[in-house]
């Protein structure tokens, strides 16, 4: 639900964002240039160049004047410059992102539909032989973290099979358009989705099936079957239709979990998203880069949040906007 | 609830099952030590050997043995895992408490703030952070515990508040209790069982933290880790060595956090009479 | 159309029907009365097959045996042919989809009727039970309790149902939407077969012609309902009424003693029947059925425990009493009205067998009283005018309320002593020694009395005849000594026969009045009848000038 509430909520957390990405470099000893750039590439830096930085970013101004500067930078779109990449951050984050929303949605997707139609059924044959399996499976699978996956999956899939490619998002330099484009980019992002999708899946399983076996001793349940309604209109309908709510209520908390595992298997399957850009920041250290990652990332979940709690209402309609 | 979650947890399957895990662990990095002949930092000579008599799981890139390693890896994710755990339940405590038994503005204040936490990937900011300053051991702990109490708060602030109407404490507080008093005394026994499945919720997310964190290279490197053994075989996936130095660490951890899984999931049962009964677990 | 027979229902070790029988037809209406945990809802929910319980016993309709049918047999005849209206609780409509959909859910999955046309539908059936249109695509959380009730039954009849079973249709209501929904119920379903399972008087007599009373797990009584709430036949019927709040009854509230409890060999309703004797603790009493009732009771329904006929006592050449024939049943209190001088004390005292000369017969339980002995004072007391007078200034309270005993030869000294403080206790009495050795001139009128009565009851009679019990007594004090013998009723299902000259008290105390005039009964029947709707004049100017407030004296 939308409301005050949730708005004054997701402000503090864009504050605090913003805030922790100005004052992490500005609070290390030293020169907050040397901070924001590091040692090895100030060194090669012109100082001409550099006395530029130093007036962009107002460096030698009071602490408050260099947040304004900063905001402004940002609403203007520049996020600063990486070194490494020899482009302006915004433009290589631009870059990586789709590759990464790619692998998220798909697996935002997947995991959601999956987890609920296994947790349907699971609730509705609660206590029978494929609940408790599919119970012990997925609660065992659970504890696999999203990157042994990946690995696992690699080197059974790609190594040792050769089925899917090791790594990249496309066969580089192969030219490819059309089906063939597409069919390249499904064999290559097909291992990272799954990994990621297997490690989510559980989750969405669980509170799906919980909510279940508490739907169905719900009165209108009775009241369904008294109607005389098929087991198939009961379970999907009925049951089944009470029994995603929860899972769509925690999606937005828990799409900040699908970042983070994507970040992970990203640098598994040296997947050209903003996960596998982030390890590579932090081997070569360019700052600038690391803290436009951070921020855009950051932001990203909080609005993905506030989309889903905007989405919310439609789905349920004891909640209003109204509060 | 006078139901003895000790007593529930031994009594699934699952909880069982988890517990043994759980110990088969907590065994391991006690008893590392006396179980590997070797430290698990000491360069030997032959460097990606495969496992033999003396290397019962040969020896990493730069010749360590991996055995010792896994060993004291076991180390590393439970005390970063505890640490973590306990840090976070007390901040849980002490701000969800609170907030439901001091109420008015200063809950309001206080859960804006843990809702805006929540919201935020932990992971990220870490990276941030750490990318600045190089965490150790105590520095990793304290940053991670900052980062997820939060949702502990929220769920013990929901139990006292609705403690807070019950009987009991508003009877204490006629007879002229004053706030800490009625929190030490009848809040937190009453509570004591969600913070148990809290607790466990912690570890389980601090140990996953933790590795997931060495894996990207962040992390102290002086400390061996699970994570940064699968980042550190990675690199040789395309030789057979994969085999005895990733997996073994990867299914440690994994055996870890399932362990961890199916005793919150014992635990949660309990809680929840209406998931009680006819489980696998 | 609905035939059931010997139905047992069984949740684990917990019999809830224990042999229903019931025959309903095309058209008929029947309320189905208990109080809760008896198995009402049990026995609706078992003839649509949806307990949980284990089901024996069978249901026919139409010819075919409910419970032998196979689910998808059972799923067509659901909603099609027996539908039913749930109780109203939160949650008992899908929270997720709109009213509409759900009214016309069942034409469109059992293939009645298209999606639009069922809609339509819908849609009328909604407007008939009182719902506007812009309500339709309303959800059941937005809906008030009286809304959601109307959603309940505009669904139930979206089929077309043959029967109709309604479990507590009208109780979440308030009064006056009650009325308006039962007079639609009854316009709406009045050619197709009812059931109406109900805690409550008030919806059974509004919307069903027969009443069938349940206690136990089994029909207690059967009949009219009409029939049934004006002459209850089975003690639990006659108990039930007299707990119930209604504008009719004009007594006073009063439970049944005791609780329900399972599982009770012999007749269910035996621990706490007045008129329970050994046949009824050893065996279940069947179903008999006489001038269209059916009761289940050993002793043939309510017995009557005393009666008199043409009854006449004459001091020389006065009649005070006048061939009087009247009757008390057992558990009720017959109220004995008149003035000074009408012969009502005589009556009693003639009843007692003070007089050994009198005319006409006395029976107790049918049997013809030959002889005043020891039996008789066993079963019938009575307590007087002036306590101060009928207890002995020689003895102290203990020994009053013992004398019966020794004079009886009841028990050992140890036993008539326990049973003396025991009573003592139950007319709210102190039992400190201190108490039970004062002597009766240090006592207050109103506890004079309870001792009395105390001495009254501590042979555990049947039958107790108050002779204007409060008539020296204050108002407040005898307003708790009135109170204290409903008390004594309730728990200890004594009858009474309560004599007095204040018909305004007497009509919060009895069940049935009797009005005398110079030695006869005039007038008698149920106290609210008398009360409202008196046939004798002299009963008007009784009622005229009885106890007021007088307030429309004051301009």
């Amino acid at each position: 639900m939308l409301n005050r509430r949730n708005l004054v909520t997701y402000s503090i957390a864009f504050l605090f964002i913003l805030a922790l990405n100005f004052l992490m470099p500005r609070m290390m000893p030293g020169d907050p240039l040397s901070a924001i750039y590091g040692d090895e590439v100030l060194v090669a830096m012109a100082p001409e160049f550099k006395a530029h930085l130093v007036e962009s970013f107002a460096l030698d101004e009071p602490m408050w004047r260099q947040f304004g500067a900063y905001i402004l930078a940002l609403f203007q779109g520049d996020m600063g410059y990486s070194y490494y990449y020899n482009a302006s951050v915004f433009s290589v984050i631009i870059g990586s992102l789709p590759w990464t929303l790619l692998v998220v949605g798909s697996s935002l997707v997947l995991s959601t539909l999956i987890g609920i139609a296994l947790g349907i059924e699971s609730g509705w044959r609660r206590g029978s032989r494929t609940d408790r399996t599919m119970l012990a499976g997925l609660m065992s699978l659970n504890g696999f973290p999203d990157f042994f996956l990946g690995l696992v999956l690699l080197l059974v899939f790609g190594v040792l099979m050769g089925i899917f490619p090791l790594a990249g998002a496309l066969t580089p330099y192969s030219g490819l358009s059309g089906f063939s484009l597409v069919v390249d980019v499904m064999k290559h992002m097909a291992l990272p989705v799954t990994a990621l999708t297997l490690a989510h899946l559980a989750g969405v399983y669980l509170l799906t099936r919980n909510t279940m076996i508490t739907v169905l001793k719900a009165p209108f349940m009775l009241t369904a079957r008294a109607k005389g309604l098929s087991q198939r209109r009961l379970k999907y309908h009925h049951a089944g239709r009470n029994s995603m709510l929860p899972v769509l209520t925690v999606t937005g908390i828990w799409l900040g979990r699908l970042v983070t595992g994507a970040l992970f298997v990203e640098l598994v399957f040296a997947y050209p998203g903003v996960g596998y850009l982030t390890y590579q920041a932090l081997l070569t250290r360019d700052y600038p880069l690391i803290q436009g990652i951070f921020l855009i990332v950051a932001i990203a979940v909080l609005i993905a949040n506030f989309a889903v709690d905007l989405l919310y209402p439609k789905l349920d309609p004891r909640v209003s906007y109204a509060h | 609830m006078h139901i003895s979650l000790k007593k529930e947890i031994e009594r699934s399957n699952a909880g069982r099952v988890g517990l043994s895990l759980l110990l088969l662990v907590i065994a391991a990095a006690v008893l590392a030590p006396l179980l590997s002949s070797y430290d698990p930092g000491q360069q030997s000579v032959g460097s990606l050997l495969s496992p033999s008599g003396s290397h019962w799981l040969g020896t990493n890139h730069v010749g360590q043995d991996i055995w010792s390693q896994l060993l004291y890896g076991a180390r590393t994710s439970l005390m970063v895992g505890f640490g973590v755990g306990i840090i976070s339940l007390l901040l849980g405590i002490l701000f969800g408490v609170s907030a439901a038994l001091i109420g008015g503005l200063y809950d309001k204040i206080v859960m804006r703030v843990v809702d805006a936490f929540i919201v935020i990937p932990m992971v990220v900011v870490v990276i941030l952070v750490a990318a600045y300053i190089k965490p150790d051991l105590p520095v990793l702990i304290l940053l991670l515990a900052a980062l997820s109490w939060q949702g502990g708060a929220r769920v013990i602030r929901a139990q006292t508040l609705s403690l807070k109407e019950s009987g009991h404490i508003n009877a204490s507080r006629m007879f002229g209790a004053g706030r800490f008093y009625v929190a030490w005394r009848h809040v937190l026994p009453d509570i004591v069982t969600i913070l148990l499945v809290e607790f466990i919720y912690g570890v389980r997310r601090a140990v996953f933290m933790e590795a997931g964190l060495a894996f990207l290279g962040i992390g102290d490197p002086m400390l061996v880790s699970w994570g940064m053994m699968m980042r550190d075989a990675m690199s040789f996936s395309y030789l057979d060595v994969w085999q005895w130095w990733l997996v073994p660490a990867g299914v440690a951890l994994s055996l870890t956090i399932i362990g961890l899984t199916f005793v919150s999931h014992a635990a949660e049962a309990a809680l929840d009479p209406r998931l009680r009964g006819a489980e696998v677990a | 159309m609905l035939e059931i027979s010997n139905l047992q229902v069984s949740y684990g070790n917990d019999i809830v029907l224990n042999g229903v029988d019931l025959r309903l037809s095309g058209g008929e209406s029947l309320a189905i009365i208990g109080e809760s945990g008896t198995g009402k809802t049990t026995l609706g929910l078992s003839i649509m097959r949806l307990t949980e319980g284990k089901v024996r016993g069978s249901i026919r309709f139409d010819e075919k045996d409910l419970l032998t049918l196979s689910d998808g047999e059972m799923q067509a005849i659901r909603w099609n042919r027996v539908a039913m209206v749930f109780q109203n609780v939160n949650n008992v409509l899908n929270p997720v989809h709109s009213i509409l959909d759900q009214v016309a859910e069942p034409m469109i999955e059992h293939k009645l009727r298209n999606k639009d046309e069922a809609r339509t539908k819908a849609g009328e059936l909604l407007e008939q039970f009182g719902l506007s249109q812009k309500r339709f695509s309303a959800y059941p959380h937005q809906l008030s309790g009286g809304e959601q009730q109307r959603v309940l039954l505009a669904m139930a009849l979206a089929n077309e149902p043959d029967l109709l079973i309604l479990d507590e249709p009208l109780s979440s209501l308030d009064v006056i939407t009650r009325g308006e929904l039962g007079d639609l119920l009854r316009t709406v379903g009045n050619h197709r077969a009812r059931l109406v399972i109900t805690h409550d008087l008030d919806t059974a007599s509004r919307l069903a012609d027969n009443l069938a009373v349940l206690y136990g797990g089994k029909i207690v009584e059967i009949g009219p309902t009409r029939e049934i709430l004006q002459r209850p036949r089975h003690p639990y019927t006659k108990a039930l009424l007299r707990a119930y709040p209604n504008m009719t009854t004009v007594k006073d509230l009063q439970g049944i003693k005791g609780r329900m409890t399972r599982p009770v060999s012999g007749c269910p309703f035996h621990p706490r029947c007045t008129q329970a004797i050994d046949i009824c603790s050893e065996t279940i009493p069947p179903l008999t059925w006489s001038q269209g009732r059916g009761v289940a009771c050993h002793r043939g329904g309510i017995v009557t425990l005393l009666s008199v006929a043409n009854l006449s006592k004459a001091f020389n050449s006065l009649k005070a009493v006048d061939s009087v024939n009247l009757h008390i049943e057992s558990g009720e209190t017959l109220a004995l009205v008149g003035q000074s001088g009408s012969g009502k004390t005589t009556l009693a005292k003639t009843i007692m067998g003070v007089y050994p000369q009198f005319d006409g017969t006395v029976y107790l339980e049918g049997e013809k009283v030959t002889s005043y002995g020891k039996d008789f004072y066993k079963r019938v007391q009575m307590i007087f005018q002036n306590p101060g007078e009928s207890l002995s200034h020689r003895l102290s309270v203990l020994e009053s309320v013992m004398e019966p005993l020794e004079i009886q030869a009841i028990g050992t000294e140890e036993q008539r002593r326990e049973k003396a403080i025991q009573t003592i206790g139950e007319v709210e009495l102190s039992r400190s020694d201190d108490f039970l050795h004062t002597y009766p001139h240090h006592l207050s009128g109103g506890e004079l009395q309870r001792v009395a009565i105390a001495r009254a009851l501590v042979l555990d009679p049947d039958l107790l005849i108050a002779d204007e019990p409060t008539a020296f007594l204050d108002a407040s004090v005898g307003a708790k000594v009135l109170k204290l013998l409903l008390n004594l009723q309730e728990h200890r299902g004594l009858s009474m026969l309560y004599i007095t000259h204040d018909i305004a008290a007497a009509r919060k105390v009895s069940d049935r009045i009797a009005v005398m005039l110079d030695g006869r009964i005039i007038e008698e029947g149920p106290s609210n009848m008398i009360v409202t709707a008196p046939e004798q004049s002299y009963t008007q100017h009784l009622l005229g000038s009885a106890s007021s407030l007088h307030l429309d004296n004051y301009t």
